[in-house]
C-alpha cells in the first residue's frame, strides 16, 4: 500500500477504470455530436476525485454514463476490474442528484428506504439501515417528515443518505449543492467531508465551484471545452482532515488560480463564455 | 369562511329580492324561502323526492365508478404503450369534442329506456377526464423520478408502483373531481330523454308543468349531489396524497 497525501491512510487498488470513454449523440443527416471522448481515468478505492469543468463540457454526462442512465458510444467501464455492462443489474452506485430529486409522497425514511428495496433485503433489516444513515447525514429525528418539509439542505442530506444506504462501491455526485445557499452549501462540504471520512466510500464529484472541488478532493480532474476530455489532473496537496480554514493556505489558493486560468483558457478556446 | 357565508347569504338575499319585488311572478320565479319550504314539503311530508334522489345517485355513481374502473387503467396502459395510444388516440379525440347530448338518442335506441342508457350516458361524460387526465397524468411523470428509478436499477413493477402511479394520483383525482361535474349533466341529460323518475325528469316534468318551486328543488338537490360528491373525492385526495402542502380545493 502506497503512502499518500491522504494523512498516510493506505489506498486499495483500482475501483473504477474509464478507457478511451466516449459519448455522442447521433443526428440524422449531419455529423455526430461528439459531448465527451478519449477518458481514461483510474479512481483507486476510498479516493475522493472532483471533476471541474466549463458549462456544457460533458462532465454531468460522463456521470449519468458511468451510472448506466446512458449508454456509453465508445470505451469501456470497468468496476473492480468487471465490465459495467456485465454489473448492470447489481446495485454498485449511488447517485446522488443535482436536484434533490426526493420523492414528494414519501417521508425521508421511505426515499432513504426506494434504493434499499431494490436489493431486496427484508423490512426490519431495510428500515434499520435507512434510519442509520438518516442518522449518519444528521436527520434523526426528521424521519417521518415530507421532502416539502424540509429546508434545501436537508432534502440533499437525504438524497445523500438514499445513495449511501445501498452501500454502493462507488458515490456518484452531480453538482449536489449547486442549489443551495452559500453558506448552507459550506456546511454542506464539510459534513460531506465527514461522512466521507466515515464511510470511507470512493466517490466522484461533479462541480462548478473550484474551491468546492480542492476543499473536498484528493484530486482535482480538469476538464476541456466540448467535446470534453481530461485536460490535466492535480493532486490536492493539503493534508486531512480538513476545515475551512484551508481555504488560506497558500496551496490552496495557488491550486484554485491554476485551475481557473485552465478553465478560463478552455471557455475562450470554445468561443468565449457569451457563447456558452 | 366568513366571506363565503356572507356571499352565500348576499346572493339569497338578491335572489330573493328580485323575485319578490322585481319578477313578482311565481310561474317565472320563486323566492328562495319558497324553495326551502317546497323542499321540505317534498323530503319530510309527501316523501316524493326520494324515488327521484335514489335513481339519479345510482344512475350516477354507476355511470362513474365504471369511468373510474374503464378509464384510470386505459389510460395508464396509453401512457405506457406507444401502440394502444395510436390506437386509442383519435377515437377519444373525437368522442371527447362531440356534444354528448347527441348520443343521447341513440344510446337510448340501443340500451332502451332502462338504467342501461343512462348509465352509458354518465359513462361517456365522466370517461373522458379521468381517461385524460390519467393518461398525461403518467406520461409527464417528472424524468428525474424515472431515472432515479433507473439509477437504483428498480425493475419495471417496481417503477410502475413507486414510481408512476403514486406521482399520477393527483392528476387521477384532479380528473375525477372534473367528471362529477360532467357526470351529474349526464344525468339530467339521461333523464329528459324518456325517463319516468329521476333529478332531471323532475325538473323537465316541473318545467312543462310551469311548477318552479318543484323545478328549482330539482335543481338544488342536483347542486347538492355535486357538492357531497366533491368533498368525497377531497376527503380521498387528503387520504391518498397526505403529502401534498395543501389539499387543493380545500
Amino acid at each position: 500500500m502506497e503512502k499518500n497525501q491522504r494523512g498516510g491512510i493506505g489506498m486499495g487498488g483500482p475501483v473504477l477504470e474509464l478507457r478511451n470513454l466516449a459519448k455522442e449523440i447521433v443526428r440524422p443527416g449531419t455529423s455526430p455530436f461528439v459531448i465527451f471522448q478519449n477518458i481514461n481515468l483510474t479512481v483507486r478505492d476510498g479516493e475522493f476525485v472532483s471533476i471541474v469543468g466549463p458549462s456544457g463540457c460533458g462532465k454531468t454526462t460522463m456521470l449519468r454514463v458511468i451510472n448506466g442512465l446512458m449508454p456509453a458510444s465508445g470505451g469501456d467501464i470497468l468496476i473492480d476490474g468487471k465490465s459495467a455492462r456485465q454489473l448492470d443489474h447489481e446495485l454498485v452506485m449511488g447517485f446522488v442528484f443535482q436536484g434533490a430529486s426526493l420523492l414528494p409522497w414519501r417521508t425521508s425514511l421511505k426515499n432513504v428506504l426506494l434504493g434499499i428495496e431494490g436489493k431486496k433485503e427484508p423490512g426490519k433489516k431495510a428500515e434499520h439501515t435507512a434510519r442509520r444513515y438518516l442518522d449518519l447525514v444528521g436527520l434523526s429525528g426528521f424521519e417521518n417528515h415530507y421532502p416539502h418539509e424540509l429546508s434545501g439542505g436537508m432534502q440533499q442530506r437525504v438524497n445523500l443518505a438514499r445513495a449511501l444506504a445501498v452501500d454502493p462501491r462507488i458515490l456518484l455526485m452531480d453538482e449536489p449543492f449547486a442549489a443551495l445557499d452559500a453558506q448552507t452549501r459550506n456546511f454542506m462540504q464539510l459534513e460531506l467531508l465527514r461522512i466521507w471520512r466515515e464511510t470511507k466510500k470512493t466517490v466522484i464529484f461533479v462541480t462548478h465551484m473550484i474551491s468546492e472541488a480542492i476543499l473536498l478532493s484528493d484530486r482535482v480532474i480538469v476538464f476541456s471545452h466540448r467535446p470534453g476530455t481530461i485536460r490535466s489532473e492535480f493532486h490536492v496537496p493539503l493534508a486531512r482532515p480538513r476545515t475551512m480554514e484551508v481555504k488560506a493556505d497558500p496551496r490552496f489558493l495557488e491550486l484554485e488560480t491554476t485551475i481557473w486560468k485552465q478553465i478560463e483558457e478552455e471557455v475562450n478556446a470554445s468561443g468565449g463564455f457569451a457563447k456558452m | 369562511m366568513l366571506r363565503k357565508i356572507v356571499s352565500i347569504l348576499a346572493g339569497l338575499g338578491l335572489w330573493h329580492f328580485l323575485a319578490t319585488v322585481v319578477v313578482n311572478d311565481t310561474t317565472l320565479l320563486v323566492s328562495p324561502i319558497v324553495v326551502v319550504k317546497t323542499a321540505y314539503q317534498m323530503l319530510f311530508v309527501t316523501g316524493e323526492l326520494y324515488p327521484h334522489l335514489f335513481a339519479s345517485s345510482w344512475i350516477f355513481f354507476y355511470g362513474f365508478a365504471l369511468a373510474i374502473v374503464v378509464g384510470v387503467p386505459l389510460g395508464f396502459v396509453m401512457a405506457l404503450n406507444a401502440a394502444v395510444r395510436d390506437y386509442v388516440n383519435p377515437w377519444m379525440a373525437t368522442l371527447y369534442t362531440t356534444p354528448r347530448i347527441a348520443f343521447a338518442p341513440v344510446l337510448l335506441l340501443w340500451f332502451g329506456i332502462g338504467a342501461g342508457s343512462k348509465v352509458a350516458i354518465v359513462f361517456l361524460g365522466c370517461i373522458f377526464p379521468i381517461l385524460i387526465n390519467s393518461y398525461y397524468g403518467m406520461r409527464t411523470v417528472d424524468r428525474e423520478y424515472v431515472e432515479l428509478a433507473r439509477s437504483f436499477r428498480l425493475g419495471r413493477w417496481s417503477l410502475f408502483f413507486k414510481i408512476l402511479l403514486p406521482a399520477s394520483v393527483p392528476f387521477v383525482l384532479a380528473g375525477i373531481r372534473l367528471a362529477i361535474g360532467r357526470g351529474l349533466t349526464g344525468v339530467a341529460i339521461a333523464e329528459w330523454f324518456g325517463a319516468t323518475e329521476g333529478l332531471g325528469y323532475l325538473i323537465f316534468f316541473a318545467g312543462q308543468t310551469l311548477n318552479i318551486p318543484t323545478l328549482f328543488v330539482g335543481v338544488a338537490v342536483f347542486a347538492a349531489l355535486g357538492i357531497v360528491a366533491f368533498e368525497v373525492v377531497r376527503r380521498v385526495e387528503i387520504y391518498a396524497t397526505p403529502w401534498r402542502k395543501t389539499s387543493a380545493g380545500g
